[in-house]
């Protein structure tokens, strides 16, 4: 009976938030480039997509969630940020790691060069997303010994994500090699609709913000 | 035709410093590397070479008649 | 048909030819952006400043001379100051030389004397002998330096460049075009140019200058050396230095398939980091590709592979090359066994990939050669400044120069020694630079009449002002489609030089004064492009005068080797009239004072 109504949510998450960028990451004429350049953009990128796609993994999604069973969602979000934070907290050293196979500027002299570069914008929104982020997972990770209270806590875990996507979505947008105007207006489009939902829940729905007991 | 693209770019400014022939200029406004005069392009590589984020694509064509001695 | 129909008809031809390729080059140009002439003035004339800077010893140019120049004065006691036109280590020849010669005498196959004997013998007597033998002296000294700052560590050269002279807080001026060597009182007061970034002009008091502005060529398609135009050699000569050696050609050759893409046409050497050989005497770069091509056609293989060809460019005994010889080339120099032709040499431009390649592809297979890749330079060190001594002086006190820029003869008019060149520019900058170290102590800083500063601004920035003219672009397309036929530059006959120099002359006289630029970065392609026009006639007017075929200098019309009358290097000078006058100085003389 539970069974029936059980909606395909990882099947469509993962189609939503990895299979389409990728696809189109593959088909569209981006400069060719070395299989270890490819996977490294690939990785950051789809750790990227994976954060947007916390949202989707929450009681804010409403629609697909339905029948399923939350703990077992929420123990997906918890799996992907403590996976793909990581990621995103390395993608600044990952860039330069091709350079040890090939001539060129000294790895640790590009890393020197991309840290103390100021002059752009999008470094330094990419360098606050990446404070938000890490403070979101450091949160995340001690959030017993924090000893908030739940609601306290979970409106945190949604400023802090709200404000993250934003600013990594304006990094990735600015700065992004692959992001073209078809993956910038995917991206927003996703991390509207996930910060849409998240507000609309906070907001609409005064009374499910103690969420649970 | 040259240096084809830069995707990617972070407006450090290393590419525009280390090009001996002038190709590449930062955007005041979005202060991006951009390629400014691309027919003096001598397919030298330095500029990508230089680049700690790998932005730029060059290609082996020029962009402009190349005169040669025979041909 | 008479002489004189004759003549008629191969200069008529020549104009043919030579619009002939201006014009297919401007054809295949069709569809491109090429705006001549039609952009705005982007920039506001009155919105330039100008800074003075004083010091001791000015040196321009940031490559391997440059380098040496700017640390050795400064450790001999002087202020000095850096001004280059790129970035310290990453302009001109210098950030694509991988191979750096070393002689030491422990290990060296040869002494000394034998080693300056060889590099002359190949040379056929066209080297001075005092700069082969001091490049050889100092090479170790200078190249464990390099060592020391991390040279040998990195395929680009910035960072390692950059730790003696921030070590010794040398104040380094970058992307500052010098357009004006100033003089007076009849010794060198400074320097003047242009910042390619901004609006201003920069005023460098001097009391000596060191020039290591390297070499130059007509921004040729195939070898990286667009951004050098001779621009130290020809304000030198304005000034009323010497300048020799303006009829040796390098004979390096590119590739049919994408000619201009010099990266690719040196099969990765430019990746690499630099490296170390030793002592391997050649006679190559000369013209036995271009004799080839000339008498066969295309396709051809350049370089050693072309003695199948009769007659041609003579080879000293003992420096001819046999097929079997051939095979995978001595890439980093240091190498035994195999003589390729002379890739990883100092500037790392060997012959181009037919001959790179493992074996080395038959000819007319894989990509056939294309000729001209460094068209408007000399075999290194060969034309630049006269010296009047060991030192690297010029006739002018307080000036001098060293590396490319300095017309020592060090390698002769053919490349000799595998490597030198880095070592040269190397050594040459530290002896210069410890001279003008000297100089400076003797004599106080000039002050510049003000009259004289607002004369050369007025010509620095003459082509912004100009409301209509003609673009650096377009006349340099003009000059290559003139100069680079290997017809003219390279087998080189009587009328057709004398063809080409009535159209260089008609550049000099109506297009030089009316180059138009509308930014910075073509205020730069004008001065640059009025330094190749100048360039251009010296190289016709010396060929010309030279009548015997030597080393890279080749005529059809006085093939052979004129022991009686060409024991001589041609020194270039502006008489008293303004006019370009020639002089020969014999080889084994200082030129006259």
């Amino acid at each position: 009976m539970e069974t029936r109504n059980k909606r395909p949510y990882l099947l469509i998450g993962v189609a939503v938030y990895l299979l389409i960028p990728l696809i189109y990451l593959l088909l569209a004429d981006f400069p060719e480039r070395t299989v270890l350049k490819n996977a490294i953009s690939f990785l950051t990128l789809g750790a990227y997509f994976l954060m947007l796609g916390q949202f989707y993994l929450t009681r804010i999604n409403k629609v697909t969630l339905q029948g399923n069973k939350f703990s077992s969602v929420i123990k997906k979000h918890k799996i992907i940020g403590y996976i793909f934070i990581p990621i995103l907290i390395l993608h600044p050293f990952l860039i330069v790691v091709p350079r040890f196979f090939e001539s060129g500027v000294d790895p640790s002299d590009a890393l020197k060069t991309i840290l103390t570069t100021y002059t752009s914008s999008g470094l330094i929104v990419g360098m606050v997303a990446m404070i938000l982020m890490i403070c979101l997972g450091i949160t995340s990770m001690f959030r017993a010994k924090l000893r908030l209270p739940y609601r306290t806590w979970r409106i945190t875990h949604g400023i802090l994500s709200i404000l993250f996507v934003i600013t990594a979505t304006w990094h990735a947008i600015d700065l992004g090699r692959h992001t073209d105007i078809v993956l910038s207006i995917y991206m927003i489009l996703l991390a509207a609709t996930g910060i849409f939902f998240l507000l609309k829940l906070y907001i609409m729905n005064p009374q499910n913000k103690g969420g649970r007991k | 035709m040259a240096i084809k693209s830069i995707d990617g770019c972070i407006g450090c400014g290393e590419c525009v410093k280390s090009c001996p022939t002038d190709v590449i200029r930062l955007d005041p406004k979005t202060k991006k590397a951009v390629i400014t005069y691309p027919e003096d392009c001598q397919i030298c590589h330095l500029c990508r070479m230089n680049c700690p984020v790998d932005a730029i694509t060059i290609d082996p064509t020029k962009s402009i008649p190349v005169v040669v001695s025979w041909g | 048909m008479s002489e004189n129909e004759k003549k008629g008809l191969s200069r008529r031809q020549f104009l043919g030819l030579a619009t002939g390729v201006v014009g297919a080059a401007a054809l295949t140009g069709l569809g491109m952006k090429i705006r001549w002439n039609t952009k705005e003035r982007e920039i506001d004339l009155d919105t330039f400043t100008s800074e003075e800077t004083g010091t001791d010893v000015l040196v321009i140019g940031g490559g391997m001379a440059g380098l040496f120049a700017s640390v050795k004065a400064h450790d001999a006691g002087a202020k000095v100051h850096l001004v280059s036109k790129g970035r310290l280590g990453s302009s001109g020849q210098t950030p694509f030389a991988k191979g750096i010669f070393v002689y030491d005498e422990k290990t060296a196959s040869v002494t000394l004397d034998e080693f300056t004997d060889l590099v002359s013998k190949s040379a056929i007597n066209t080297n001075n002998p005092v700069y082969t033998r001091q490049m050889a002296i100092h090479s170790k000294e200078r190249v464990n330096e390099l060592r020391d700052w991390g040279f040998f560590e990195s395929p680009l050269y910035h960072k390692a460049f950059s730790k003696p002279i921030n070590e010794r807080n040398i104040p380094v001026s970058e992307r500052i075009m010098i357009t004006h060597l100033i003089k007076e009182n009849g010794r060198i007061a400074g320097a003047a140019g242009f910042s390619i970034d901004e609006a201003k002009i920069h005023i460098f008091k001097a009391k000596s200058v060191i020039l290591c502005t390297g070499a130059g060529g007509f921004k040729p398609n195939g070898f990286p050396i667009c951004d050098l135009t001779h621009d130290g050699s020809i304000m030198a000569y304005k000034i009323g230095a010497k300048i020799t050696g303006k009829e040796w050609n390098d004979g390096h050759s590119g590739s049919q398939d994408n000619p201009a893409a010099c990266y690719d046409g040196w099969h990765g050497m430019f990746d690499r980091t630099p490296s170390v050989n030793g002592v391997e005497v050649h006679h190559d770069l000369g013209m036995d590709a271009n004799y080839s091509a000339y008498i066969l056609g295309n396709p051809v293989s350049s370089g050693p592979g072309s003695q199948m060809v009769e007659g041609g460019p003579y080879v000293p005994d003992g420096f001819t090359r046999e097929m079997e010889e051939m095979g995978p080339p001595a890439i980093d120099g240091d190498q035994k066994g195999p003589k390729g032709p002379p890739p990883g040499d100092e500037d790392g431009r060997g012959a181009p990939p037919q001959n790179n390649d493992e074996g080395g592809a038959p000819p007319g297979m894989a990509s056939a050669a294309s000729g001209g890749a460094s068209a408007g330079m000399a075999i290194h060190k060969s034309e630049g400044i006269v010296p009047i001594n060991e030192k690297g002086e010029s006739n002018i006190p307080g000036l001098y120069a060293a590396g490319d820029a300095l017309g020592s003869h060090m390698a002769g008019g053919i490349y000799t020694q595998v490597g030198s060149s880095l070592a040269g520019s190397a050594v040459q900058g530290a002896i210069a630079a410890e001279a003008a170290a000297e100089y400076v102590k003797t004599v106080s800083l000039q002050s510049i009449p003000s009259s004289s500063v607002s004369a050369i601004k007025e010509e620095i920035l003459a082509p912004l002002k100009r409301e209509s003219g003609y673009t650096p672009a377009w006349v340099t397309q003009t000059l290559q489609g003139i100069m680079i036929p290997n017809f003219v530059l390279y087998i080189k006959k009587e009328n057709l030089m004398k063809a080409a120099l009535a159209y260089i002359e008609e550049l000099r006289d109506h297009h030089m004064p009316m180059l138009r630029a509308s930014n910075l970065h073509e205020l730069r392609l004008a001065h640059e492009t009025g330094n190749m026009i100048i360039s251009a006639e010296m190289k016709l007017r010396a060929s010309l005068m030279r009548t015997e075929s030597r080393c890279s200098h080749y005529r059809l019309d006085y093939p052979d080797v004129d022991y009686d009358n060409w024991q001589a290097w041609i020194n270039i000078y502006k008489g008293s009239d303004g006019q370009m006058k020639l002089e020969k100085q014999a080889f084994d003389a200082w030129p006259a004072q």
